[in-house]
């Protein structure tokens, strides 16, 4: 049975065009397949092609210029069992030449055929990538000089399966149309055509010119890539497996923790570098708290290369809802590196009930806040250099007062999972004990002439 | 369970919820985690998720996808939405039920990647050729962006029209308390299938604000897709009063189903003269501070929009309305969507705060603006 439901000559294209011609022989090497007309869908691209959808009576998807490909992968990967067929033309291969190329490299098992007839036909005639050399177009009056896009070798060397290329007028399109068809993986036959409106007139193209001109150009017809005898080439994973298992929204339960008294809305600003493990501590002290009943929220800021410059993380923590994730004047600023400071800019606005953390390597800060000095060196020691950042956050914290430094580890431990428990526990621990201890190797000193409580 | 996730999780969890099984993306700060997570998510192979070759082929594949029947997601920020431009008219015209998230980022071009911005709201109602009507939500925090993404897929599917839901950076990337197990989420209407005897018109409607019956490509059912202009049959035409009945009904069809689209969350203060409006990432700021104020004695009215595209303009109506002298609207934009506000706010001045150097709007901002009550109209 023919999927058409129009002959040649009650089709749209001009007499003469090679359109008709090659639509007739697709449907019955499609016929030839014997699959019927629901497991097939014909995706259709732009130009006079593009109009084909209409006379088939499978499904058919008729989109946008160039992009047939990406509609047709996407069915493919949907419907696995079925036949999905790009109709394409010379110009949607050229601005959907990245989707033809990628489509191939994943060996997405469509079938593409491809219309070639050196021009764009819909529009008037001008030259398309395909258009041979020197050949005479409204948009090339001098003839082309660039070189042709080689549609079927692109398909070739860009990992397709099965790849030919022929005439429209060769007693062999038949059968190269049905093993296209057959073969697995991603499979593309390029057509040569002629457009008797635009094309033909100007370059005085004939059936048996099309042969000269492949010779000439150095465009074999024939078969140019086919998958070995009984290799079926692995097609690109489309359907989801049938594991049965339905995505589920729901996660892994969290462990909870004891409920952790807190004072209030607190903003606390941590500004580090890269390397730092910035936003992993600051990730950590917040899971800590929604894990024992608190609200958190977290924000980042960072430039777009994440392992160079400066690396801001900003966790705002309260006992009530938050409803504005930012910061307004953090009651808690660590300032662990050059780049961090830089970043964090000014700080004359905080007011004085806030603290300072800064690395006694840098210059302390001009603030009415109170500063402490630290020695970070000290900390990579108690905590080891990947910890300094969350031992500073809990040294932070306790000292603030918001938080017992019993309650605190307690928390810690019954929370904290994963690759990194012990490390991240140990860090954690490192910065209570210097809070509490006020251990000689964590010396806080006083700037700006106020003295720590 | 109280969780500690970012907003492209939440998305992520409603989308799932809503039955999503494909997803293509192209990598994209800050949407790319939506990505990523998806393919942990699919890895046990219940839903495809692909990393396309570039924005174009991401929603092209989803298109291709949704009309094989998958609920298709795709997410981009600000540059891919440019790209997505020309399949979103196809969607449209195509009538494909398909959800895009647009996590903003500071805008124009490539702007800044990891700098926030939300100046997408009117370009993404005018995302495409034509001015069809385009359901747009905006969400404000990681819950929201949660119940917005199951909510986008159920008005996709009942209008079979791309839907787009607003994220961005702040939302998109900041860790925040929720417990989506407290979002209320309406049960998901089953799609509308062809039933009886007659044949399959793709595109067969009785009234222009009825909604064409869905069946996917790869079915017994033979379907006709096509983004030219066509007739019921799926056929392109040249015929005026087809024509005309077609883009009527992509018109209407939104238009009339405007009040299924409409989510807003209005706090009004009876005794107040001034109402915030906002949405987005200002909205968190606008809470707080009305929170602040009132604590302080003040009267103000808050009205949250959850969609900005078809503008709620009942909602807007019943809140800005009577004794409403002044409407303070945040944004972190040059002030786009204060001034669609003005078209249809009758009675009360506009007043935009905005911010457009990647911070946010604080509290503090909106309460010296509201309590400068000579405050000069930005614009
Ligand atoms: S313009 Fe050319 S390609 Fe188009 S129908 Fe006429 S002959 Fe065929
Ligand atoms: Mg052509």
């Amino acid at each position: 049975m023919s999927l058409l439901t129009a002959v040649r000559n009650d089709m749209c294209y001009c007499p003469g065009c090679s359109h008709g011609l090659v639509l007739e022989q697709l449907a019955q090497a499609i016929a030839r397949l014997a699959l019927p007309p629901p497991r097939v869908c014909l995706v259709s691209d732009i130009g006079c092609i593009g109009t084909a959808d209409r006379y088939f009576t499978c499904h058919t998807f008729h989109g946008l210029h160039g992009r047939s490909f990406t509609y047709a992968e996407g069915i493919q990967r949907v419907r696995p069992d079925v036949l999905t067929i790009v109709l394409v033309g010379d110009g949607g291969c050229g601005i959907g030449t990245a989707h033809l190329v990628h489509a191939a490299r994943r060996g997405v098992p469509i079938k593409v055929i491809v219309c070639n007839n050196f021009n764009f036909g819909m529009t008037g005639g001008q030259h398309s990538p395909t258009t041979p050399a020197d050949a005479l177009t409204p948009t090339t009056p001098a003839g082309f000089h660039e070189r042709p896009f080689d549609i079927a070798e692109t398909a070739r060397i860009s990992g397709a399966s099965f790849v030919a290329r022929a005439s429209a007028y060769d007693a062999g399109l038949p059968g190269l149309l049905e093993r296209g068809l057959r073969a697995p993986g991603f499979a593309l036959l390029e057509v040569w055509e002629l457009c008797s409106a635009y094309f033909v007139q100007s370059n005085k193209l004939t059936p048996a010119r099309l042969n000269e001109l492949a010779a000439r150009g150095g465009m074999p017809f024939g078969v140019l890539a086919e998958p070995p005898a009984g290799d079926a080439r692995p097609a690109a994973p489309s359907s989801p497996a049938d594991t049965g298992k339905a995505a589920s929204d729901e996660t892994v339960p969290q462990p909870r923790g004891p409920k952790l008294p807190w004072p209030g809305r607190r903003e606390i600003t941590l500004a580090g570098s890269a390397g730092q493990h910035i936003r992993t501590a600051v990730g950590a002290l917040g899971e800590i708290a929604v894990a024992c009943g608190l609200h958190a929220a977290e924000h980042d800021d960072y430039p777009i290369t994440v392992r160079k410059g400066h690396s801001i993380s900003n966790l705002v923590v309260d006992a009530r809802p938050i409803l504005f994730a930012g910061v307004e004047a953090p009651a808690l600023v660590i300032i662990m590196s050059a780049d961090g400071a830089a970043r964090v800019g000014d700080l004359s606005h905080l007011p004085s009930s806030s603290q300072v953390i800064v690395a006694s390597d840098l210059p302390p800060p001009a603030t009415p806040a109170t500063v402490h000095v630290v020695d970070l060196d000290a900390f990579a020691r108690a905590a080891t250099r990947a910890g300094v950042a969350l031992a500073l956050l809990a040294y932070g914290v306790v000292r603030a007062g918001w938080v017992e430094s019993e309650a605190l580890c307690a928390a810690a431990d019954a929370v904290l999972s994963g690759r990194h428990r012990e490390s991240n526990l140990s860090a954690l621990r490192a910065g209570v004990a210097a809070a509490a201890a006020q251990s000689p190797a964590c010396a806080a000193s006083t700037a700006g002439g106020r003295h720590d409580p | 369970m109280r969780e500690f996730i970012t907003g492209n999780q939440a998305a992520v969890r409603g989308a799932i919820r809503a039955g999503c099984d494909y997803f293509a993306g192209y990598p994209i700060t800050p949407a790319s985690s939506i990505l990523t997570e998806f393919v942990r998510e699919f890895s046990n192979g219940s839903g495809i998720a692909v990393q396309t070759e570039d924005e174009i082929a991401a929603i092209g594949q989803c298109i291709g996808a949704a009309m094989a029947g998958a609920r298709a997601l795709t997410a981009t920020s600000g540059p891919g939405m440019s790209l997505y431009s020309e399949n979103i008219g196809l969607a449209q015209m195509g009538e494909v039920p398909l959800v895009i998230i647009d996590c903003q980022r500071l805008p124009p071009a490539t702007g800044g990647a990891t700098a926030t911005g939300e100046g997408d709201v009117v370009f993404a109602r005018h995302v495409t050729a034509g001015g069809f009507p385009l359901p747009v939500l905006a969400a404000s925090d990681a819950a929201s962006v949660y119940r917005l993404t199951y909510r986008a897929f159920d008005i996709a599917e009942r209008l079979r029209t791309p839907v787009i839901v607003l994220s961005s950076k702040d939302i998109a990337l900041t860790r925040q308390t929720v417990n989506l197990d407290l979002v209320e989420l309406a049960p998901l209407t089953a799609r509308r299938r062809h039933a009886g005897e007659r044949t399959f018109r793709p595109y067969a409607v009785d009234r222009p604000a009825d909604v064409p019956a869905f069946e996917p490509i790869g079915g017994a059912t033979r379907v006709r897709f096509t983004g030219s202009i066509h007739d019921e049959d799926g056929l392109l035409t040249i015929d005026r009063a087809r024509i005309a009945r077609k883009l009527t009904h992509l018109r209407e069809k939104v238009v009339a189903n405007a009040a299924l689209i409409e989510d807003v969350d209005a706090d009004l203060d009876e005794k107040a003269d001034t109402l915030i409006v906002s949405y987005g990432t200002a909205d968190g700021a606008a809470r707080d501070a009305v929170r602040r104020l009132r604590a302080a004695g003040e009267h103000i009215s808050h009205l949250t929009l959850y969609s900005l595209w078809p503008i709620p303009e009942k909602a807007l109506a019943a809140a800005a309305g009577g004794r409403m002298r002044r409407v303070i609207v945040p944004e972190l934009n040059i002030g786009l969507y204060a001034d669609e506000l003005r078209r249809v706010v009758r009675g009360a001045a506009v007043e935009s705060v905005v911010r457009y150097d990647g911070g946010l709007i604080s509290p503090q901002a909106l309460i010296e603006h509201f309590r400068d009550r000579n405050a000069e109209a930005v614009r």
